[in-house]
């Protein structure tokens, strides 16, 4: 996120350390826009929170990870172990229901833990859990750091997989229209940017590392080309049948409550197509007004 | 009479609204969002993400 937009607008990213932080700021208005889990967006809006998904983070990564000499082969292998997810409201909670239902298994045959997720690779390595299912980077570090190994990468098992979207405050929908537009387009030229060529991926890779996630950057070198295709930054709109699916399993497993309409949750009004964005890079801010706020 | 009520009306409704940025909006919040309103300054938003895909 860079300080000023190429319509001038100023973007500040703010960094928190878990959801339900982060959706208290939205739903308080602290902040007007966020990256969070798909199903928490979906539950948010069926209990009447504030907010609208209006494009989404990324399509995919994210893995299970097991440990590297366990003899764990595939799904099944995972049959009465315990498996740390992100969060009950996370679309990763859904897939490893959606597996389990695909690979014939009961819902209770792997014991499912909720865990933040830099804590996946610490609890892996310690013997705490026997694999965990988690976003990037913390697929990758347990790889990186020697003791663990990617059983599935999502793009293997859901295709498309959905993780995080970009929700906005009704209010601000409704005040500032073009504000929301200029952010959601400037998502959408950098992740067209970002899927053009790996040196684009290697470039975001250094800045990302230094100025907002504060890891390694070989750590997201890895993540965004072990294999090119482990995250992937373009088809970001919301569409109607991939949210269809999540909230039949979200159904499924308790973790709706009951069916919500896409036109309640999602607005498609901001989407564009790709052809029509591109950054006008002598536009672009310099690296020193880049600005990121740490919540916690 | 009429005067005094009318003055006292306003007082008072302006000391209400002077409570209200104070407790309420804050000082920096108004100038900051009246800026934008005479467009002296483009609107701001802050977004919320964790360091995790």
């Amino acid at each position: 996120m860079t300080e000023h937009g190429e319509g001038g607008s100023v973007f500040r990213s703010r960094k928190f350390t878990d959801w339900p932080t982060v959706t208290e700021a939205l739903s308080a208005g602290e902040i007007g826009a966020a990256f969070i889990l798909a199903p928490l967006a979906m539950r948010i809006v069926s209990n009447g929170g504030p907010i609208r998904i209006v494009y989404l983070g990324h399509r995919d990564g994210t893995a299970i990870v097991v440990r590297k000499h366990d003899d764990i082969r595939d799904f099944r292998d995972l049959r009465g172990k315990t498996v740390a997810i992100p969060m009950r409201y996370a679309n990763q909670n859904l897939l490893m229901h959606r597996m389990m239902k695909q690979w014939g298994m009961p819902y209770d045959s792997i014991n499912l833990i909720e865990l933040p997720p830099p804590d996946h690779p610490t609890a892996l390595a310690e013997g705490s859990i026997d694999a965990y299912i988690v976003g990037e980077p913390f697929a990758a570090k347990a790889e990186l750091d020697g003791f663990g190994r990617v059983l599935y990468h999502t793009k293997d098992i859901w295709e498309d997989f959905i993780s995080c979207v970009l929700v906005v405050h009704t209010d601000l929908i409704e005040s500032d229209r073009e504000l929301v537009q200029e952010l959601v387009d400037g998502i959408a030229k950098s992740g067209k940017w970002l899927d053009q060529s790996m040196e684009h991926r290697m470039d975001a890779a250094e800045m990302a590392a230094e100025h907002y996630y504060f890891q390694d950057p070989e750590l997201l070198k890895y993540v965004l080309s072990k294999p090119s295709d482990r995250v992937k930054y373009t088809q970001l709109a919301p569409l109607k049948a991939d949210f269809d699916e999540i909230m039949e399993l979200a159904l499924e497993i308790g973790v709706l409550d009951e069916p919500i309409a896409f036109e309640r949750y999602v607005d498609t009004s901001f989407v564009k197509p790709l052809d029509a964005l591109d950054w006008d890079m002598q536009r672009l801010p310099s690296g020193h007004e880049r600005l990121t706020e740490s919540d916690q | 009479m009429k005067l005094k009520v009318t003055i006292g009306a306003l007082v008072w409704a302006v000391m209400l609204t002077l409570a209200h940025i104070q407790l309420n909006v804050g000082w920096e919040r108004l100038a900051s969002e009246l800026r934008v309103l005479v467009g002296l300054e483009r609107p701001e938003l802050i977004v919320g993400f964790l360091p995790v895909t």
